[in-house]
């Protein structure tokens, strides 16, 4: 429905860190002479940082999880539409070890409009609220030409109804949510959905930026239609039993814009399931809980005549969060890890030959493998002063199992090293990437943030030297990111 | 555009499902919504179900002085009150409340049984903090806080109840009537406050906030 196939306007400066400034500049001087305020803001009339731990958008307090679980009924009717814009600037630290730079760092140190947002979003009655993004990305597409063309679609979807029964000293909000990511319907910020939070420009500079650099996710991936319904007790114990099915007829709206060749084809129901054990004492409050999905995703979105195509994936994974707020410090500890594992289609495996040779390319390597196991640790402290200044530490690790299928780098037939994915090819067929970002941000207003992340591998596609079997090390994909996010 | 039709067939099917709940809304412009149905739904997420908050964030409202309480939020409502506790989180909450319903939230949390905090905190303080609450600083022209706000700090009318506050919000407060004219209401907090030194505003604000288990504790008994 969001189908806006558009011509791209990438803008460019040579100087981007200028442009950067200049455009904070120009955001802050609009600003103070504009009413246009979000839609949530419009609704509570409240500030960012009632909801938003320091102001940190998306992260939530607890008196925001709270607005969420309610339906963001809380408030009243207003204008429910915000927008939202990104513009970033990528640099990754070494560009020479690549056969093609133009096409392994494409917009390299070059200043672009990264991400546009249209949010709708608001209390509809007393009992139903949504939360829906459409996104725009100007760098969708590439063409022969080299031209870059832009694409809209939808983004995250999270419609509730909620319902609350408070009173004495009971305390019990339950829900629906009919969503189109699993775990975007979750209140904390360690969710797969949530916990990488910048949004993520397309250009293959920021092939190697923080957001791009292994994250806790579920393997059915997003747009795709779910109906989760969630208690939550005294505020204490939340369970969330959610069902996800592919996107399509009377829900085909979850996943507008993707064409069908990109959209997730499930077979049946596929369970989501979430259980939290929530505290909070004092400025403090913290979140133990877990997390679960199990898909059966087909291989091909344009065929789902073959059972013999569904790739079966099960997802596990532990998280916590602790939180002191008192103003004006916000100090965030985040921990998510998760295990994916995912048993490949038989169709899929019935030519199991490694794509690859070994060196003297008389032999093919190990067959692929008929399973995969990762797991993907992520922790990250932050902290937050006045909602203005504020910074954070994360560290990533990805483990896996090691898959000939996996490899994107190897020896052909003649013996000859080939490598079909550019800077990021795979030599070793094993998935390990570890490393760590560091952030710095500044909240100038409550609607704009100006961040800069350092991402630094250590390990990379299962090596730290010579990964992709030319030359190229982890640490040359170390990569610094900043950008100026503006939501209104 | 084939699919707007269904979708939006679903989306009117879901809003007569639930198009008004007055018993248990969240709807803060809708003058029917009863002051209890308020405090629950809304204001229970940041001071609790009874008024007593989690997080030093919030002031503990239970056993507050209606009176004092209908004068803060017509201030938030007003925007008369500018502090940023109160336009980061009340301007937007109050701006459409009625003075019915101004009236019935101030009743609810004025009957709601007080808080009393854990007492913690080091004992020296609690001397020093007694003695500015119930003597002042007699070489600093400080009135005793006592002489307005109770001998129990259980507050009277307009000058609200101290016993069982968050020191953190206390000390805020403080010093926002110290340093700033956000409240104009309390101007006479301004001329109170003015020799006090952090030292002091702290020392008071954990006496404050261990009334009264404070009471029974030996040797710290109010002077009366």
């Amino acid at each position: 429905m969001h189908t806006s196939i558009v011509q791209g306007h990438p803008v460019t400066a040579r100087q981007p860190l200028a442009f950067i400034v200049v455009l904070t500049m120009v955001l802050l001087l609009l600003s103070s002479h504009a009413d246009a305020i979000p839609a949530f803001n419009r609704q509570t009339g409240q500030n960012c940082m009632a909801c938003h731990a320091g102001g940190n958008f998306p992260e939530l307090t607890p008196y925001g999880r709270l607005f969420k679980l309610t339906g963001y009924t809380l408030g009243e009717r207003a204008l429910p539409i915000s927008a939202m814009a990104v513009a970033s600037v990528s640099k990754v630290s070494n560009t020479t070890k690549s056969d093609a730079p133009a096409d392994d760092f494409q917009k390299n140190n070059r200043a672009i409009l990264a991400t546009a947002s249209l949010l709708l979003g608001g209390k509809v009655t007393d009992n139903i609220g949504a939360f829906a993004q459409v996104t725009y990305d100007p760098y969708a597409t590439q063409d022969a030409n080299g031209r870059f063309h832009g694409h809209s679609n939808a983004d995250n979807i999270d419609i509730r109804y909620a319902d609350r029964f408070i009173g004495g000293q009971r305390d019990l909000i339950f829900g629906l949510s009919a969503n189109n990511n699993p775990s975007v319907s979750d209140p904390w910020n360690t969710a797969a959905a949530w916990m990488q939070y910048v949004p993520v420009p397309s250009p293959t500079s920021s092939r190697f930026i923080d957001g791009n650099a292994p994250y806790p996710g579920f393997g059915a991936g997003g747009n795709i239609a779910g109906l989760n319904a969630y208690a939550y007790w005294n505020q204490t114990i939340y369970v969330e039993l959610g069902g996800y099915g592919s996107s399509r007829g009377l829900t085909r709206f979850m996943s507008a814009g993707i064409n069908q060749a990109d959209n997730t084809r499930l077979r049946g129901i596929n369970p989501y399931w979430r259980l939290a054990y929530n505290h909070e004492w004092g400025p403090h409050s913290l979140m133990v809980g877990t997390s679960g999905m199990v898909a059966r995703v087909y291989d091909d979105p344009l065929d789902t005549s073959d059972p013999a195509t569904l790739h079966k994936f099960t997802d596990l994974g532990v998280d916590a969060q602790y939180q002191y707020l008192l103003d004006p410090h916000a100090v965030t500890m985040q921990f998510a890890f998760t295990r994916n594992h995912v048993r490949y289609s038989a169709a899929s495996l019935a030519n199991p030959a490694a794509p690859f040779f070994d060196a003297s390319g008389a032999a093919t390597l190990a067959d692929i493998n008929a399973a995969d196991t990762n797991h993907v640790l992520r922790a990250k402290v932050s902290y937050v002063y006045q909602a203005k200044y504020g910074g954070s530490m994360g560290f990533f690790n990805l483990s896996g199992t090691t898959n000939t299928a996996n490899q994107t780098a190897g020896y052909d037939a003649t013996g000859t090293l080939i490598k079909t994915d550019g800077a990021a090819s795979n030599l070793s067929g094993n998935p390990g990437t570890r490393g760590i970002t560091l952030e710095a941000f500044w909240m100038p207003i409550q609607y704009l943030r100006v961040g800069l992340q350092y991402t630094a591998y250590n390990r990379f596609n299962g090596a730290s030297t010579n990964y992709d079997g030319f030359g190229r090390n982890a640490r040359d994909n170390n990569t610094a990111f900043l950008y100026t996010w503006l939501a209104y | 555009m084939k699919l707007a039709t269904p979708a939006l067939a679903a989306a009117a099917a879901l809003l007569l499902i639930g198009c008004a709940n007055p018993e248990r809304s969240r709807d803060l412009a809708n003058p029917t919504v009863l002051a209890t149905t308020m405090a629950q739904q809304v204001c229970s997420n940041c001071h609790g179900m009874t008024g007593s908050s989690v997080s030093p964030n919030f002031p503990n409202l239970a056993g507050q002085t209606a009176a004092y309480m209908v004068a803060q939020l017509k201030g938030f409502r007003s925007h008369g009150r500018s502090d940023p506790a109160g336009f980061e989180y009340m301007w937007g909450l109050s701006r459409s409340l009625t003075d019915a319903q101004i009236q019935g939230l101030a009743d609810y949390y004025a009957g709601q049984s007080p808080t009393v905090q854990p007492i913690g905190g080091d004992p020296g303080r609690f001397e020093s903090g007694k003695a500015i609450f119930a003597n002042g600083v007699a070489d600093k022209g400080v009135l005793a806080c006592a002489t307005c706000h109770g001998p129990d700090g259980k507050g009277n009318t307009n000058f609200p109840r101290l016993a069982g506050q968050h020191a953190d919000y206390l000390v805020k407060q403080l010093l926002v009537f110290q340093r700033t004219e956000e409240r104009p209401e309390g101007s006479i907090m301004k001329t109170v406050a003015h020799d006090l030194t952090v030292q002091n505003i702290q020392d008071v604000a954990v006496y404050l906030q261990a009334l009264p288990g404070v009471l029974e504790r030996p040797g710290l008994q109010l002077t009366r």
